[in-house]
């Protein structure tokens, strides 16, 4: 990203292209642990994209007095402070949400997609570029959450925030929920699908062979 | 692999030779239900191995069968056609033919389908075999050493805790029958089982000992479910041990050799 891209490209830079879950594979333990359900997903999207824009305003207005050698110890303690207050809000105002999501809110003060960028971009820059960069960021991360929190609920239980979209046998219809997406492998399975989907639409995010086949032609010159 | 005869689809057809004996029992004892439910897997298969050789160039084989054969023989009973089908594309494409086809995937594709079957919809019944089918693993076991195709350490790795088991009088033997045709279906499958000759007695010896445990263990498991269950963890293990095989070896040969 060059320092003249517009207020709109960094914000939907993030979304697709550049996106900190299936390009940057940042954030993936929240992104699994939470998205069994997409009330949960949703909650935790907006706790981690308030947490994030507002945690790179204050970092990016003292940026230029941050010591370097302690900049970690302060960006964490900024972010944690801000976390906690999200933490609070959440047990005030949507009490059985925040606790199914038990410690994952707390965690977001050590979630690699704050800390990488706080770290890579509101040190850098301005206040507002850094606010819409994050935002960009948490909404970027907000939709992996959602389509796979969908999906697991859609699949997993029928319904879809609560409302339910097949009838399941228990109540008399005819879907069999699918157990195994309701258990933590199948959110691996679904973010492997969904890099993969994203990186054969674009290939250019594909990261370059480890290894080439000893024996093809093709290598051997 | 190319060496002479020997190419990937010369070992996936005489697997699948090798398959023959517990094919024909279950499909004897079976009835037209069984064959139905074969010839379905043996379409969904055909036809992933058909979308990769169309979207990726990548040659479909022979595999595709074994692991039609394995899916139609040990998947849970009364699923229906829509999540077989589902079970079946889950298992082949991620577990196979992502990784570039057979002979370069982790975990064998049937393997995988019948978990994630079995753990997807817990409610379905596992299926249950008379005892001539379990006996045909046998041959089964034997036409796949004498084809050099399986490996005779780790089948007789698999007999030792088993055979132990039944020395001192542990209620396994009911386990035992399944256990085997899960051993000649699944677990000596050449590529997902270790490669190396410790690696491949480690290998069966922690598939024979899985069963026992789960046998004894388990409580309310169906006797298809402890053995498919064992054969996803030893093939899950299979690269370690043979990690741990040359590790050993290599060590041998610095201390020898300096």
């Amino acid at each position: 990203m060059s320092a003249r891209t517009g207020l709109w490209g960094i914000l939907t830079e993030p979304l697709i292209r550049q996106n900190p879950v299936t390009l940057q594979i940042l954030g993936i333990c929240s992104a699994l642990a939470v998205t069994t359900s997409v009330a949960t997903a949703l909650t935790m999207s907006g706790a981690l994209t308030a947490v994030v824009v507002l945690s790179a305003g204050v970092i990016s207005l003292i940026r230029r007095h941050i010591p370097d050698s302690i900049r970690l110890i302060v960006q964490i303690v900024i972010v944690a402070s801000l976390v906690i207050v999200i933490d609070q809000l959440l047990q005030a105002y949507l009490f059985e949400i925040s606790q199914r999501l038990s410690v994952f809110v707390s965690l977001i003060t050590t979630n690699c997609l704050v800390l990488g960028r706080t770290e890579s971009y509101s040190r850098h820059n301005p206040p507002l570029r850094a606010m819409v960069d994050a935002l960009g960021n948490g909404l970027g991360y907000s939709l992996v959450l959602t389509v796979i929190g969908a999906i697991r609920e859609l699949f997993g239980a029928g319904s879809l925030l609560g409302w339910q979209v097949f009838a399941t046998v228990d109540q008399g219809g005819w879907y069999t929920p699918l157990n195994l997406m309701l258990l933590a492998p199948s959110a691996f399975f679904l973010l492997g699908g969904l890099v993969w989907a994203i990186r054969s639409i674009l290939p250019d995010q594909a990261e370059a062979l480890d290894y080439l086949r000893p024996d093809d032609p093709e290598n051997a010159a | 692999m190319k060496r002479g005869l020997w190419d990937r689809e010369m070992v996936a057809l005489l697997l699948l030779l090798a398959m023959l004996p517990m094919v024909f029992a279950w499909l004897w004892f079976g009835g037209l239900d069984a064959l139905g439910r074969l010839v379905f897997t043996l379409v969904i298969s055909g036809i992933w191995h058909l979308v990769f050789m169309l979207a990726r160039a990548q040659p479909p084989s022979f595999a595709g069968a074994i692991t039609a054969v394995g899916v139609a023989m040990l998947a849970p009973q009364d699923l229906s056609l829509l999540q077989l089908i589902l079970g079946i594309s889950f298992g082949s494409v991620f577990a196979e033919l992502v990784f570039g086809g057979w002979g370069r995937n982790v975990l064998n594709p049937a393997t995988v389908t019948i978990a994630f079957l079995g753990f997807g919809f817990p409610t379905a019944a596992w299926p249950d075999f008379v005892a001539p089918v379990g006996w045909a693993a046998l041959p089964a076991l034997a036409m796949g050493v004498v084809f050099g195709v399986m490996s005779l350490r780790l089948i007789l790795g698999a007999m030792v805790a088993p055979g132990v088991a039944l020395a001192f009088g542990v209620p396994v033997a009911a386990a035992l029958p399944v256990a085997a045709l899960v051993l000649a279906l699944l677990v000596t499958d050449p590529v997902a089982s270790a490669s190396t000759r410790l690696g491949g007695w480690l290998n069966g010896g922690l598939y024979g000992a899985l069963v026992v445990l789960f046998a004894t263990g388990w409580q309310g498991a169906a006797t298809a479910q402890i053995a498919v269950s064992a054969a996803l963890w030893a093939s899950l293990a299979a690269p370690l041990l043979d990690e741990a095989a040359l590790a050993l070896w290599t060590e041998r040969r610095r201390r020898r050799h300096g």
